[in-house]
């Protein structure tokens, strides 16, 4: 693997057990993603997208072939591993934010920190610095409740990239907002694809977030159906 | 991750259903309280059976010849040395009391009973319930007081008052039937309506002269000392070939009865905080359910599987800690209020039968407020272990997916 690849997906399969019936979630499906890139992963409901986006993120584990991130082959590692993994060198972005709702927007900030053991006055002036990146430190004492779905999201974002991972996945990124929020929401994650050079793969059946991606994958029935670079956006 | 901050995520996650935490607070300071209360009120039954015991002309200690129990008669007595008195002045002694008990028969001019006649010093009964109770007319003056002393309860079977004479009879020493009058010289008003009925008091030298004898049949000692089996081997070296027995071989029953109660506290405690246990099981469990969501994602974002148990415990925890201050200061209150005594004169029969007084006094022991401070801790601690349990089986894949 190269120093550049950030994720290799190699003959991954996955299958679930419908009332007996096996379903092909995964077939075989191949994929490199490189440093610094923005995926889009698109196709129908039920193609598949999620389950790599799962996979990848170590949520799911393949049934046959192997996912590598970062150099470690994600099938050797344990569940305690995997946490560690996700903890360390990932951000996750939901499709409906999932902030905790009894803490503020930048207490949700400071959570993943809590969790890497980053000391108090860091984890302070890092959740700040992340919410202004996303323009919303005016808001920063808010809880979920109190915020709309776009300052939500945003919150969700910040939560993701204040740990500074090498991979964000965003599961739907822009499923519950308005076209204007996601329009924000997209320019927001093509900056900080820009800006940080964080490798972004979001699962999305949006076409916008698919057009301000570099590069569009397309999944049908568990297999890579279409794989291609967008133009490059002025 | 920061213990204050999983603290602080706690409070504020009871404070997120505050309608529900207090109901279940409020549970837990009820369960509590009542624990302590009705911890008091054993305690409080528990010293007043022995109180009475002990006072009930028994004391801590009693002396007499060993056959004298299975068949009490002035022949079974013996003769008060003086060589004892020294033993009897020993700093752990607080009092005691030589006398002679017969039984005997009372007649008055209209009725008749069966009686336990007890000469005795009046001077020495500071150690008994006599010392306690109230008389129409007198007390006796002195050992040699010819006076006798009855029970209200009796004098009302007799049909007779202070003042009035009555008829004893018993075995003397040589055997034969005594008879004698005696003029009545106070009627007392005991706890106990079975000692009113069963008591006849009068001077002990009068009692011996009666009865024809130099004998007492027994020595009562009440004690300061806790440590009775140390203090009975004293007693027994002093006083051998006599058979000492201390108050529980005396009233085996009634000494059962206050043993219970130490186990009785225990089982009480269990089996209300037994039930509150699955209460609070079904609250936490509830509250975990209800956050399935919020666990996986936790667990998505990289929260190691012990820190999701020290989170759900540290609820359960918290609010069983508050729980238990309210409801240990709540208890206590109460028990402290009801201390001054509780009127128990309407159902006097039923508890003399248990052999206690007409009014409870409630008595709270630290060491009982000890343990339950440990047991509900280590209630609260069993009951979020299947909720935390609960918890950590949350895959966060399925969770994120709901």
């Amino acid at each position: 693997m190269g120093n550049d690849l950030v994720v290799a997906c190699r003959s991954v399969g996955r299958v679930y057990q419908d009332e007996s019936v096996p379903v092909h979630a995964l077939h075989k499906l191949d994929l490199d993603v490189i440093t610094g890139e923005f995926l889009s992963l698109s196709g129908p409901s039920g193609s598949g997208k999620s389950t790599l986006l799962n996979i990848v993120g170590g949520l799911d584990r393949p049934d046959s072939g192997e996912v590598i991130v970062d150099g470690t082959s994600l099938g050797h590692l344990s569940e305690a591993d995997l946490s560690k993994l996700r903890l360390i060198k990932m951000g996750f972005v939901f499709q409906a934010y999932n902030l905790i709702p009894v803490l503020s927007a930048r207490e949700n900030v400071e959570f993943i920190m809590q969790l890497q053991g980053v000391s108090s006055h860091d984890r302070f002036d890092r959740a700040r610095q992340a919410l202004d990146l996303l323009g919303i430190l005016d808001l920063e004492n808010r809880r979920p409740s109190e915020l709309s779905g776009g300052q939500q999201q945003r919150v969700a974002i910040a939560r993701a990239i204040v740990t500074n991972p090498i991979l964000l996945l965003a599961d739907e990124p822009s499923a519950n907002l308005d076209s204007q929020t996601t329009k924000d929401l997209t320019d927001l994650l093509r900056d900080l694809n820009h800006r940080l050079g964080v490798t972004i793969i979001a699962a999305t059946h949006d076409p916008l977030v698919m057009n301000y991606s570099d590069r569009q994958v397309h999944i049908r029935d568990g297999s890579i159906t279409e794989d291609f670079r967008n133009e490059p956006l002025d | 991750m920061e213990f204050s901050f999983l603290v602080n995520l706690s409070i504020r996650n009871l404070y997120r259903h505050s309608r529900r935490t207090l109901i279940l607070l409020l549970a837990i300071v009820v369960a509590i309280a009542g624990v302590v209360i009705a911890n008091a009120l054993l305690r409080g039954m528990q010293d007043d059976i022995r109180r009475q015991v002990i006072t009930n002309l028994n004391g801590h200690f009693k002396i007499h010849r060993s056959d004298y129990l299975a068949n009490p008669s002035i022949k079974r007595g013996f003769v008060f040395s003086p060589d004892w008195v020294p033993y009897l002045g020993d700093a752990n002694i607080d009092g005691w009391a030589a006398r002679v008990r017969v039984p005997a028969s009372i007649m008055s001019e209209r009725e008749t009973r069966g009686v336990e006649l007890i000469g005795v010093n009046p001077s020495s009964e500071r150690i008994s319930f006599l010392s306690a109770v109230e008389f129409d007319g007198v007390f006796l003056a002195d050992s040699r007081d010819r006076g006798v002393i009855i029970g209200r309860a009796l004098a009302r079977q007799l049909k007779t008052r202070v003042g009035k004479r009555l008829v004893l009879v018993s075995e003397g020493g040589d055997g034969l039937a005594r008879e004698a009058g005696f003029r009545i010289v106070g009627i007392y008003d005991a706890d106990s309506e079975l000692n009113e009925k069963r008591f006849v008091f009068s001077g002990l030298e009068t009692v011996q002269q009666f009865l024809g004898t130099a004998f007492i049949t027994e020595i009562s000692i009440k004690t300061f000392s806790q440590d009775l089996r140390n203090l009975k081997g004293t007693l027994s070296s002093y006083f051998s070939p006599l058979q000492i027995l201390d108050w529980q071989e005396l009233e085996p029953q009634t000494a059962a009865m206050v043993g219970y109660v130490d186990f009785g506290v225990l089982i009480l405690f269990v089996i209300i905080m037994g039930a509150l246990m699955f209460g609070l099981v079904n609250a936490f469990v509830t509250s975990v359910m209800e956050r399935v969501r919020e666990f996986g994602v936790l667990r998505a974002l990289g929260m190691a599987g012990h820190i999701v148990v020290i989170q759900v415990i540290l609820e359960s925890m918290l609010i069983t800690a508050v729980g238990l201050v309210f409801g240990v200061a709540g208890g206590w209150l109460i028990a402290s209020w009801l201390s001054k005594g509780i009127d128990l004169s309407e159902w006097s029969e039923g508890v003399e039968v248990v052999g206690m007084s007409s009014v409870l006094y409630p008595n709270i022991i630290m060491e009982d407020i000890v343990l339950v401070i440990g047991l509900t801790l280590i209630f609260g601690l069993l009951s979020s272990a299947y909720p935390a349990w609960k918890a950590i089986q949350i895959k966060a894949l399925d969770a994120i997916g709901r």
